[in-house]
């Protein structure tokens, strides 16, 4: 085998991965914090991307789609917490799922109202298109500098959560809400809040994926499904996990397109299916979590 | 006696990530009456029982009932090999009636995976169920929705559950619990009356009802076993009497 | 606000002075809940504005009532049931298009396909607890999805599976021209009122007890000695041969089976449906296939966006009528 071609799939997958750890890590975030599994994640996702193309064209600028659309979308997120999650408190644990598929349901169709049925293309911004040579073969420059973008946000992520009062507030409270309650932390608020990131997060990937893939309304559908595959992988709750597993499963789909092309969507699920018969609680999960 | 002991705890440890909750407990048992198991509180007792019933799996050691090793044998496989347990926290099934409650725990037993009988046309669970509800007296409550009991008679239906499953050893956590005394002396009677047929193992606080109801007292303290022998025993152990009453002299 | 019906209802409570009797003397509605059904069922078509539409509530509300079966009342929330409702339809096309099986063993044969398929989803997908479980679900329905469309020489691929049309059937020595909307409803309603018929019994009997259990308090039915893995698979597969059949009787009805019946959007369509109807009642799914077909019929005269407004009310119903229509009638009609 080409090792040089080998490298490129390893590369490929790992940008891969970057957005699928995109896709993961707001999802992860809401059922971190919040053990909410948002249904909507995926159309939520779809929307950041349309919310990206919607100030592009206003603005003509990408780096501003970068920061309004997770902005105005996350903010769209506390209201949906607010509204729609929030009375969900306390009652069976499906209920979220339940809502969270009807208002993606909802967003869909809403989003074809507004912005019509069909695909629409995404330019890359015109400063980051072309290739870039990295010595063994000629890799995109716009997924280069998605990877960057992604393991910034980790980065800011991981410091946010280590090193900031904010961020042990939200682990603590992750771990123990009734605790924080007493200790006087409002967890109602902070529930809000870190939905709001998360859906902030989610977006944001819609806008980075956005040049990679078509937009369109139906965009999400997959990424729900990756999202789940991801968390599968990686551990339920583990925000590490989703990390972890959003480059393996990259890297696993790449490699798998390189030797056969038709089975490279289904490699993602065949290896969710295996972790699921080794070690169902995930790669970095808590065991005891399967019946 | 070469008779092999009914129940056997060898060396057990279950630990909580850094936290050891059961350290090194080896004890026998054979079908003795009534056994109680004290301690204060954190000591370890709930997570005992969790062992014995098979709810958690011990990080280390063996328990063997009569004979054969059950250690790690999944939850429901207890219920089947003769022990069952009634819970600290009453965990009952609110929404369905007593006699429901009960008769669910019969048919886990006998007709879990009968497809095809209706469930009304199984006298015998019917029958099972009625029986164990006249043990603890709740034959009246029969038809009432399980959530609308007193707490009193809560703790008598997680008895009964336990009950219906004919358990040889059944596991008590803390039976009265929240009871005042008449509730109380009726948990004792009913207790008594059990345990000439089969072996009871019991967690409880109320130290006078223990001192007069059990053969035996196993005292746990911070998942050590500090203490195991006949009441009069277990009070005179000094190191008991320093866990509990801090040297105190106490009369039952 | 709980989605369950209260339990303690009639058909479940033994009767002291005749035990083992059902009845304690008076006429329970539940106890004649599968004739009462089929009656209505019966009555439907003439009922509804197109025939097309009743055989679509008929395929779905048999769908949905399999669906009940592991959602309403064993309490698993599973976003996959698409795989089991597409392998029946696919299955019936294949043998029949691809084989020349006769369309009753094509039936068969296809409910035990769905059945196997349900066995594998849920050997995988009970280790997981709770929630998890509906995202592995969804999941897994999507590796079947995905792999339909790369296997587009059995499957059809994008397109679809086409060329199985049955057009006549030899039902008991009488030649039965399928192709009439009113004949086909009533073949349908044949296997229809089997299947209402076997949940029901299921429902009804000792295992029903027990996921009603499992649902109710699932820590405790393991405490009392169910093991309860083993019996939410066995609920999943009696859930996936009765979604299956709906499957196989939809691909008999269009003819063709398109690729977007294995996508989670038609799994989510089925658990929509449930709740609107009423998870946990026996009628409920009917119900709630035929209200939201309805409001696909009415809504699309308006607005093409007729999925807007149907979202819309499901997540009312979620926020404000747990119970869906038939089970708050229900509970209703029980209020003292």
């Amino acid at each position: 085998m080409d090792a040089q071609l080998v490298l490129m799939q390893l590369l490929s997958g790992v940008a891969l991965g970057a957005v699928l750890i995109m896709t993961a890590l707001g999802f992860a975030i809401v059922f971190g914090m919040l053990t909410v599994v948002n249904f909507a994640h995926g159309a939520l996702f779809m929307v950041g991307a349309y919310a990206g193309l919607f100030v592009v064209e206003r603005t003509g600028s990408f780096w501003w789609a970068l920061l309004l659309a997770p902005l105005a979308v996350g903010a769209f997120g506390l209201l949906i917490e607010r509204m729609l999650i929030r009375p969900l408190y306390g009652r069976p644990a499906d209920d979220p799922i339940l809502l969270t598929f009807g208002l993606g349901y909802v967003l869909i169709e809403g989003v074809r109202l507004v912005f019509g049925t069909q695909g629409i293309p995404f330019a890359t911004p015109p400063a980051l298109v072309g290739v870039v040579n990295l010595g063994f073969g000629f890799f995109p420059l716009y997924r280069l500098v998605v990877i960057g973008v992604v393991a910034l946000i980790l980065v800011v992520l991981w410091l946010a959560l280590e090193k900031t009062k904010f961020g042990l507030i939200v682990r603590a409270g992750a771990r123990d809400p009734q605790m924080m309650q007493v200790l006087g932390v409002d967890i109602r608020r902070l529930w809000l809040i870190v939905f709001g990131i998360g859906i902030g997060i989610t977006a944001l990937g819609g806008v980075l994926a956005a040049p990679m893939r078509n937009v369109s309304p139906e965009m999400g559908s997959i990424v729900l499904a990756e999202a789940f595959v991801v968390t599968v992988v990686g551990g339920m709750g583990s925000l590490f996990g989703a990390v972890v597993a959003g480059l393996l499963v990259g890297i696993v789909v790449s490699l798998t397109s390189l030797f056969a092309p038709e089975m490279a969507t289904i490699s993602m699920f065949a290896l969710m299916a295996i972790v699921l018969l080794v070690r169902p609680e995930g790669l970095f999960g808590k065991p005891g979590l399967g019946v | 006696m070469s008779e092999a002991p009914f129940l056997e705890v060898e060396d057990v440890w279950r630990r909580f990530g850094g936290f050891v909750a059961l350290e090194g407990i080896t004890a026998r048992f054979s079908r003795s009456r009534v056994t109680a198991i004290i301690g204060p509180n954190g000591a370890g007792k709930s997570t005992f029982f969790n062992v014995l019933s098979g709810a958690l799996v011990p990080s280390q050691g063996r328990i063997r009932f009569k004979s054969a090793d059950v250690t790690g044998l999944p939850q429901h496989r207890f219920l089947h090999l003769g022990i069952a347990r009634s819970h600290q926290i009453t965990n009952i099934f609110p929404q369905l009636t007593v006699h429901e409650n009960v008769r669910v725990g019969a048919q886990a037993l006998h007709a879990r995976y009968d497809l095809w009988t209706h469930r009304q046309r199984r006298p015998l669970l019917a029958d099972k169920a009625d029986a164990a509800l006249a043990a603890v007296g709740l034959q009246d409550r029969r038809r009432r929705t399980a959530k609308l009991l007193s707490h009193g008679e809560q703790r008598a239906l997680e008895v009964a559950i336990a009950l219906v499953a004919e358990p040889e050893l059944l596991l008590l956590d803390e039976p009265t619990a929240g009871m005042g005394p008449d509730e109380t002396k009726q948990m004792v009677h009913l207790i008594e009356r059990l345990a000439i047929d089969r072996s009871i193992l019991l967690v409880e606080h109320k130290m006078k009802m223990v001192l007069g109801l059990s053969d035996r007292i196993l005292v746990l303290h911070h998942g050590k076993l500090i203490a195991d022998g006949s009441p009069q025993q277990v009070q005179a152990d000094a190191e008991v009497r320093r866990v509990y009453l801090g040297g105190c002299d106490v009369r039952a | 606000m709980t989605r369950w019906p209260r339990l303690s209802a009639p058909g479940t409570l033994p009767d002291p002075a005749r035990p083992g009797s059902l009845a304690g003397g008076s006429i329970r509605l539940s106890d004649w809940r599968v004739p009462l059904s089929i009656v209505a069922l019966c009555a439907l078509p003439w009922l509804l504005p197109s025939k097309a539409l009743a055989v679509n509530v008929l395929v779905y509300g048999l769908f949905a009532l399999g669906y009940n079966l592991l959602f309403g009342y064993t309490g698993l929330l599973s976003f996959g049931h698409a795989a089991l409702f597409g392998a029946g339809a696919y299955l019936t096309g294949i043998s029949i298009g691809q084989f020349g099986v006769p369309w009753f063993a094509a039936l068969t044969l296809a409910t035990a396909g769905a059945g196997v398929l349900a066995f594998a989803m849920g050997v995988l997908s009970i280790r997981t607890r709770g929630i998890y479980f509906s995202m592995v679900t969804l999941a897994l329905a999507q590796l079947v999805y995905y792999t339909a469309l790369q296997a587009s020489s059995w499957t059809g691929g994008e397109n679809g599976l086409r060329g199985f049309t049955v057009s006549t059937i030899n039902l008991f020595g009488a030649r039965i021209n399928f192709l009439d909307p009113v004949n086909k409803y009533y073949v349908i309603l044949a296997f229809a009122a089997c299947a209402l018929w076997f949940v029901s019994r299921v429902l009804n009997s000792c295992f029903g007890a027990t996921i009603e259990a499992i649902r109710e308090n699932e820590a405790r039915a393991r405490a009392c000695g169910y093991d309860v893995g083993r019996i939410k698979l066995l609920s999943f597969v009696l859930s996936g041969l009765v979604a299956g059949l709906a499957g196989a009787l939809s691909a008999l009805h269009l003819t063709i089976v398109p690729l977007d019946i294995l996508h989670y959007q038609t799994s989510g369509l089925v658990v929509m449906m449930t709740l609107l109807g009423g998870a946990g009642s026996f009628f409920g799914p009917f119900i709630g296939a035929l209200a939201f077909l309805l409001m696909e019929d009415v809504f699309s005269l308006w607005t093409s966006h007729w999925q807007l407004v149907v979202g819309a009310i499901f997540i009312l119903f979620v926020l404000f009528l747990p119970q869906g229509i038939w089970g708050t009638l229900i509970a209703l009609r029980k209020r003292p």
